[in-house]
């Protein structure tokens, strides 16, 4: 379930071409777990935006294993300058 | 014209008194006033109203507040909602004032059909979103701070990562709008309150 939700999320971000339906899951899986506190789709926000995290691994071989641990393992991540910890999906 | 009218009363009332002449005028005035007050306040709440908002327009209905369903203001656990007018009308009496006659101007965009189908709409969503962020930012999220207090938030009861952002937006002028934006309708592809300067 977990892989396949992040697969989705992957198709999300990385504007791989997904149906409707799993566009809308991704996003709500997205609002559930509280993403968009942080992030934009296109916008700046205290985290990257999509879109940026998009271009940054287009065409990478482990995208989607690099998303799946960033989403599984509460990684630290820096927010102006300070360590804090990066929130799991909600599934 | 007041004195012609005056001097044509007079003659055609000779058996009233100047007195009482000038009271009638004044109690019609005011009457009328009085209805033409009451009339506008009602048409004023008529337009803060959800019904109104959702069901005027086919571009209402159809694109923002079919977003706005089920959204966090829509529905939520303690059931207290934030409907249309709530964000997007401010609540103090000139500024609402302001802003609606600013929206009369949209009737002309109506009348005109600018954005009569979903494409058009999307086409312009972005700057119709900046227009929002535009007001919000120059009058500090006035909407939001209706319901949402700054100084009635207990940093306590905030996670640690929350707490930091709002100590954030009061040390280095943000505002709610900042960072809380794509809340009630689809967030607009482009750069964000925080990039645009206006």
């Amino acid at each position: 379930m977990m892989r396949w939700t992040l697969s989705l999320l992957a198709g999300f971000w990385l504007a791989a071409p997904a149906m409707a339906a799993d566009d809308a899951a991704a996003e709500a899986l997205m609002k559930k777990s509280g993403c968009f506190k942080c992030h934009s789709v296109s916008a700046k926000k205290d985290g990257p935006s999509y879109k940026s995290v998009a271009e940054k691994y287009k065409g990478k071989a482990d995208a989607e294993q690099k998303l799946y641990t960033h989403l599984t393992t509460s990684p630290k991540v820096k927010v102006d300058g300070k360590e804090e910890m990066h929130e799991t999906l909600k599934t | 014209m007041i004195g012609r009218f005056w001097a044509w009363l007079t003659t055609k009332c000779q058996t009233c008194s100047r007195i009482r002449l000038g009271l009638g005028i004044a109690v019609a005035v005011l009457s009328f006033s009085g209805i033409l007050m009451a009339a506008g306040a009602a048409g004023l709440a008529w337009t803060n109203t959800e019904k109104f908002c959702a069901t005027s327009c086919h571009e209402m209905t159809d694109n923002v507040y079919k977003e706005f369903k089920g959204t966090i203001h829509d529905k939520n656990r303690s059931g207290v909602r934030a409907i249309c007018s709530n964000c997007h009308v401010p609540h103090e009496p000139l500024p609402m004032l302001k802003r609606k006659l600013e929206a009369t101007f949209e009737i002309w965009a109506k009348l005109t059909g600018r954005i009569d189908t979903r494409e058009k709409f999307e086409a312009r969503r972005y700057e119709l979103a900046t227009h929002v962020w535009k007001r919000m930012k120059q009058t500090d999220s006035l909407e939001c701070r209706n319901c949402h207090h700054d100084d009635a938030m207990d940093p306590e009861k905030q996670s640690e990562k929350a707490r930091a952002r709002h100590l954030k937006m009061k040390t280095q002028g943000m505002t709610c709008i900042d960072c809380h934006f794509g809340i009630a309708h689809h967030e607009p592809d482009g750069p964000g309150p925080q990039e645009l300067k206006f």
